[in-house]
């Protein structure tokens, strides 16, 4: 198989000429992202945000969800600009979304805080892979979308911290809550022998191959949870794909 | 290249509840220790707008795609 790597920039106006290939995978990504991030916000909102511990943190769940809903719109208007409609995924029921993680509720402020800590950061991955992609029009909306996830991610990490640092039967209820996301994070990065994750490769569209996007996050994760005094999850206990 | 119908409708429409969602949480966040009514309002208020978002009821939004 050909190892070469389209490089040049395709703007909206260019898309009609491109490959059909390109068409598919562009189409394909830009409707998974959509959906995973108007997915977290169905995931928690009905149950978290009236229930928060603190008026502080309820305004916090309502600014996140906020800003996921603008990380879908943003999306779905580059969807729009090529022709595919996505508002559809707006309502669809959560047992329908594309990705596992985002299937079902979080009804745990434990929950809650630990969505953020590990599958916040795959989010951040995810959007990571398409820094300096050959969409252009992705690429530029990325900048901002990345500094408001990171926002997630550390308010997740923080609040997980602090129920690890209560010990007792708290830090044991963190852990299998911890335990639980892990092994729905490292779903998220696809199978290590996915030919699609070739094809957004060769394509420009991603940079990083599924495996080693993986390896990367379980790298950055394991010294925070270590410093929680928590452990390291075993990576395939619980897992769909590898 | 053709848009999607109502792209820049959706686009807009959905702007403008993210933009008041903003505005609720930072009512609220200015005024957390002097107005505990401002900030339960604002709450309920986010909770309102996020209630729609999430019903993602586009066609009563905007009517139906032109």
């Amino acid at each position: 198989m050909s190892t070469s790597v389209f490089t040049d920039k395709v703007e909206a106006a260019d898309f009609p000429k491109m490959d059909g290939e390109y068409h598919d995978l562009l189409v394909r990504v830009l409707r998974i992202q959509a959906d995973c991030e108007i997915g977290g916000p169905h995931l928690y909102v009905r149950n978290i945000l009236p229930s928060a511990p603190s008026k502080v943190d309820q305004l916090i769940v309502a600014r996140t969800a906020a800003e996921e809903a603008d990380h879908y719109r943003k999306v779905a208007r580059l969807a729009g600009d090529i022709g595919v409609d996505v508002s559809d995924i707006l309502s669809r029921p959560n047992r329908e979304r594309y990705v596992n993680a985002f299937r079902g509720e979080i009804t745990t402020w434990e929950d809650f805080a630990v969505f953020g800590f590990l599958i916040d950061r795959v989010g951040r991955y995810q959007l990571e892979e398409f820094v300096g992609c050959t969409y252009a029009p992705l690429d530029r909306i990325l900048p901002d979308i990345l500094i408001e996830e990171q926002g997630h991610i550390d308010y997740g990490h923080n609040k997980t911290a602090e129920f690890a640092a209560r010990g007792g039967e708290a830090r044991e209820r963190i852990q299998k809550v911890v335990d639980f996301w892990y092994a729905r994070a490292l779903d998220m990065f696809g199978s290590a022998g996915s030919r699609r994750s070739e094809r957004y490769l060769a394509w420009g569209i991603k940079r990083r191959a599924n495996a080693q996007a993986r390896e990367e996050y379980m790298r950055e994760v394991k010294p925070l949870i270590e410093a929680m005094g928590l452990q390291v999850p075993d990576p395939n206990a619980g897992r769909e794909f590898v | 290249m053709t848009q999607a119908p109502n792209a820049r409708a959706l686009d807009e429409h959905l702007q403008e509840m993210v933009l008041a969602l903003h505005a609720a949480v930072s009512r609220a966040m200015s005024h957390l220790n002097d107005d505990p009514a401002l900030v339960d309002r604002a709450i309920r208020d986010c909770e309102e707008i996020l209630d729609v978002v999430l019903e993602g009821n586009v066609a009563e939004w905007l009517g139906p795609a032109t």
